[in-house]
């Protein structure tokens, strides 16, 4: 996990979409949203999760390595950034690829999109378009121990399991303190689709 | 990751590795996800559906107490320390975790090509010599074919040396490049699918017209750039056709592949030959004759404004500024704009100065061109040869597609993308270690909403 990263509650999250709105401002992809939030529960329940790219640690951003043109960067400090629009060719390697579903891609414009951690903020010390704008914090952007002083107690936890695989990431996710020794559940495997049990 | 090793030695601390020998099983047997169907026939896109934008300014990061080792800052049993972040590439062992500084981030920046080759690749050993060889091959060649294409160096001009010996430096480090980059896993399956296709009779007499219809608009129209934006389409086309002319012209002239013979011996009656084989004759004082020698103004005045264009937009526009590179983003444009004016200079000498200042320009033209041969396979110029390999992937998803054979979504039944295609992916994940290559059968947002739902009931029971 990067010093000072996203920190992704989904408990205090009201689906209210002013991260999404947000997400348009900012300098690298103006006009576009790269930021995801989605009803786990849609019908059922109000619950929603926001999804902004973990910029995954180990292994190193899964979207880079199956990149066939070599277009994303992960720079020194662990943000992995968009692709590179003079290599990009739209294959969409990286948007299938990634475990978290982050990637979105222009198949007219043969390029991919995604978020960089408002990278034109963050190099200047600024926090990030979406945690700026969520009124509940359920996105924040500063260290862990800074949340921490705001939030007593809380824990988080950046890690997080894909079938037999584990995945590190660059932004966590808060948890119970009960949980924290212990990977997040990533979705995989599914044991159900549509109310069918599909466990072999 | 457990199963990739070199990963997890490098970067898990033993606490983090002694995870793995937790006899508590986490959350539970498996991940569940919810029932209704009518989640999956939602829109993909969130932002489809905006909400308020008028939400109360929200929390911004507390700058509180605590910042530097906190008690309590253990995360995910990983030591933390209170050492400042350091931009060097992370290592093994304990990681920092103090505040960032203010300033701009001057890291070097890592990419994710053959360093990434995973346990399943050709160890770097095999690759650096395979791609040795392959640059030996092709310069070998070139050198080869500047010998018999100038008739045993009788066509050579040796004023043009220097240009010739830096287009055999361009061959060995594009032969080297390209080697290298394919034998990277996702870049070595698509390429061998791409030829695949291209070979394939099956598919040329399906769509005979696919391959040319994409080179067409693809690489030469590049009509994917006018969906970016169409002032850089425009720039961009400028700069491409530009360049293309002076490379027909500029290639065969210094490897004495093309020679201008008069046969008066001062004109105006020339004949063009290549390989001294005769092509065209022309009068070089009619309007024919001004083109053929001036075609390198003609392409020195395409490029200009496209580069400059370009130029202007990487000091203007603050997505272009982002992360933006001297060397990689704005060393090509001024190294166009250098060999342009130079170009045109020479020309303007010729005409107005009667020659003044000529051998000057000449060495000054000679260098801004040797660089940049010498840059392409090194930096943004690289596009030139990986883009048209591009046109391979595009037959075989096309030629798939044909075939009715895309895939859907395992869950909402959304077309991902062709079966084949998907199929190496999951091919290329499983090179590299990424064991989760089953998710790939699911869309972005199925993947989101499963984890999202995985949370929900068992990390913090209802988001509480």
């Amino acid at each position: 996990m990067m010093g000072r990263t996203i920190f992704i509650d989904p408990g205090r999250c009201i689906g209210c979409q002013a991260c999404v709105s947000a997400c348009r401002e900012c300098d690298s992809h103006r006009g576009k949203s790269m930021i995801h939030l989605d009803y786990t529960d849609e019908g059922q329940s109000v619950a929603s999760l926001p999804t902004v790219c973990m910029h995954c640690e180990d292994p190193v951003a899964p979207c880079a390595e199956v990149c066939p043109a070599d277009a994303i960067l992960v720079i020194a400090d662990g943000v992995v950034q968009q692709a590179d629009t003079t290599r990009c060719i739209g294959c969409a390697n990286c948007v299938n690829a990634c475990p978290f579903g982050v990637p979105k891609i222009d198949l007219q414009a043969k390029l991919q999109m995604k978020c960089n951690l408002c990278y034109d903020r963050t190099a200047y010390g600024l926090a990030p378009m979406c945690a700026t704008v969520c009124p509940t914090g359920a996105l924040f952007y500063g260290t862990v121990e800074e949340l921490q002083a705001e939030r007593p107690g809380v824990q988080v936890a950046d890690t997080f399991t894909f079938g037999r695989s584990e995945v590190r990431t660059g932004v966590a996710m808060v948890v119970p303190a009960d949980r924290v020794r212990w990977p997040v559940p990533g979705g995989l495997p599914v044991v159900e689709i549509n109310g069918k049990d599909v466990r072999r | 990751m457990r199963h990739a090793p070199r990963m997890a030695e490098r970067a898990h601390p033993p606490e983090v590795q002694n995870r793995a020998n937790h006899d508590v099983r986490p959350y539970g047997d498996g991940v569940t996800e919810p029932p209704e169907a009518s989640a999956a026939a939602e829109p993909p896109d969130p932002a489809a559906r905006t909400g308020s934008t008028g939400a109360e300014p929200g929390t911004p990061p507390s700058t509180g107490p605590g910042t530097t080792g906190a008690p309590g800052a253990q995360l995910s049993a990983e030591p933390r320390t209170a050492e400042p972040r350091t931009a060097e590439p992370r290592t093994a062992g304990p990681r920092t975790a103090g505040p960032r500084t203010a300033g701009p981030r001057t890291a070097e920046p890592r990419t994710a090509g053959p360093r990434t080759a995973g346990p399943r690749t050709a160890g770097p050993r095999t690759v650096t010599a395979r791609a040795t060889a392959a640059g030996v091959i092709v310069s070998a060649l070139l050198i080869l074919a500047i010998v018999l294409g100038s008739r045993l160096l009788e066509n050579f001009d040796s004023a043009l040396l220097p240009y010739a010996v830096a287009t055999v430096f361009l061959a060995f480090g594009v032969a080297y490049r390209y080697t290298v980059w394919v034998s990277a896993p996702g870049a070595r399956r698509l390429f061998k699918q791409g030829w695949r296709s291209f070979f394939s009779v099956a598919n040329f007499r399906k769509a005979p017209t696919a391959l040319p219809r994409m080179i067409a608009t693809y690489l030469g129209f590049q009509k994917f750039l006018g969906a970016r934006s169409h002032a850089r389409w425009a720039a961009h086309q400028l700069i491409f056709w530009g360049c293309i002319l002076a490379s027909l012209i500029t290639f065969p002239l210094t490897w004495g592949w093309f020679t201008f013979t008069s046969g008066s011996g001062s004109g105006p009656g020339y004949e063009m030959r290549i390989w001294g084989f005769k092509i065209i004759g022309f009068d070089s004082l009619d309007f024919l004759g001004w083109l053929m020698f001036h075609g390198l103004d003609i392409a020195a005045v395409l490029v200009i404004p496209g580069a400059s264009y370009f130029l202007w937009r990487r000091m203007k526009d603050r997505g272009a500024v982002t992360g933006q590179r001297f060397a990689y983003d704005l060393v090509p444009l001024i190294a166009l704009i250098v060999i342009s004016v130079t170009g045109l200079l020479l020309t303007f000498s010729s005409i107005f100065l009667h020659g003044g200042g000529y051998e000057f320009l000449a060495v000054l033209h000679m260098v801004s061109v040797v660089f940049t041969l010498i840059y392409i396979p090194f930096g943004k110029f690289f596009h030139i040869v990986q883009r048209p390999a591009a046109v391979g992937m595009q037959l075989f998803k096309y030629t798939a597609r044909q075939d009715q054979e895309v895939l859907g979504c395992r869950r909402c039944e959304e077309p991902i993308d062709t079966g084949p295609y998907v199929d190496n992916l999951r091919g290329t994940m499983r090179d590299l270690g990424l064991d989760f290559d089953e998710w790939a059968e699911y869309c972005p947002r199925c993947k989101r909403v499963l984890r999202g739902s995985a949370y929900l009931s068992q990390v913090k029971k209802g988001f509480k």
